[in-house]
């Protein structure tokens, strides 16, 4: 049976609406690498997705700013380090986002 | 309604989740060369302390090792990222590598332990250890090193002191030496592979 006029505008009204935050590539793949650690380094984000400390740096800042990842330095054997953690605000947004996209990509596949 | 070009986007977002959380828990720490440096360790206290008879065989090369563990590993600990698993491990061989030191620091000064009991103590503490790590990491490998130092904590305690000393020494051999080594060659493979693949991902 074919959907409804109504009903087919119900469902795009139902559909959530991805964070622009998250949404970005090098910062999704910054959150899920960070949901599988409880710190890391900026040298080991860096290796782990392969971009450069420029735009790792403004990534990584915009999703401080967002409250999703905190950022702390230290000093170990003299030699200063970054580490990254995710935040349980950033956690629940990865987890939301998740669901969006299921849900969204779930829509496609039905109509 | 998603276009077929939105939802290609949408399932390469997706994937990427799925990419990234897969590397991060491939992440690989190093830690074959500490049991082959505290293999080395043992055999030079024991060599020491049986033919230069000093007191301070033990407990000077047991600080010294653990001096140069804690340096290294602080240096390479930026390259790899703290996780629960791992501060897990850390903790039991902190734990019960402290108790060792105390227990026989103190048992060898009050004069009130022999040979056998020694091994049998270090052999039995160091199979707990192996035991507690390899169910966290489902490593059947170091469950067998597990099996290796109970049994010479066991045949160690009806042993004479010549029999409990070789025993001792072959499970040094086999837990740490080979072990270590099958370790380290085990974590040069894995980064290898690692590094052939790519992980990138551009805004």
């Amino acid at each position: 049976m074919l959907p409804m006029p109504d009903a087919a505008a119900d469902v795009t009204t139902d559909l959530p609406e991805l964070n622009p935050i998250i949404h970005g590539k090098l910062r999704l793949a910054l959150l899920s690498l960070l949901s599988t650690v409880e710190e890391a380094e900026f040298t080991w984000l860096r290796a782990k997705t392969g971009s450069t400390d420029g735009n790792l740096g403004a990534q990584l800042l915009k999703l401080e700013e967002a409250g999703y990842i905190a950022m702390e330095k230290k000093f170990v054997l003299r030699k200063p380090q970054t580490l990254y953690r995710m935040t349980e605000t950033g956690r629940k947004a990865l987890t939301d986002y998740v669901h969006a996209l299921k849900q969204l990509l779930g829509s496609a596949i039905n109509s | 309604m998603i276009e077929g070009m939105q939802q290609q986007e949408l399932k390469d977002r997706l994937n990427l989740i799925e990419t990234m959380i897969a590397e991060g828990r491939q992440t690989t720490e190093r830690w074959g060369w500490t049991f082959v440096l505290w293999g080395i360790a043992y055999y030079v206290a024991i060599a020491w302390s049986t033919w230069g008879h000093s007191n301070l065989a033990w407990p000077f090369t047991m600080i010294a090792t653990s001096v140069v563990t804690a340096v290294v590993s602080t240096r390479q600990g930026g390259s790899t990222p703290e996780t629960t698993m791992g501060r897990a491990i850390g903790a039991i061989w902190i734990g019960v590598g402290v108790s060792l030191f105390l227990i026989c620091l103190c048992a060898s000064i009050a004069g009130r332990i022999d040979v056998q009991t020694f091994i049998a103590v270090v052999a039995a503490m160091l199979g707990a250890a192996n035991a507690a790590s390899s169910i966290i990491l489902k490593w059947r490998g170091q469950f067998i090193c597990a099996l290796v130092w109970w049994t010479a904590a066991a045949l160690s305690c009806f042993g004479t002191v010549m029999q409990s000393s070789i025993i001792g020494l072959v499970a040094i051999f086999l837990c740490q030496i080979v072990f270590g080594s099958y370790m380290m060659l085990s974590e040069a493979r894995e980064r290898k592979a690692n590094g052939t693949k790519s992980g990138a991902a551009h805004a």
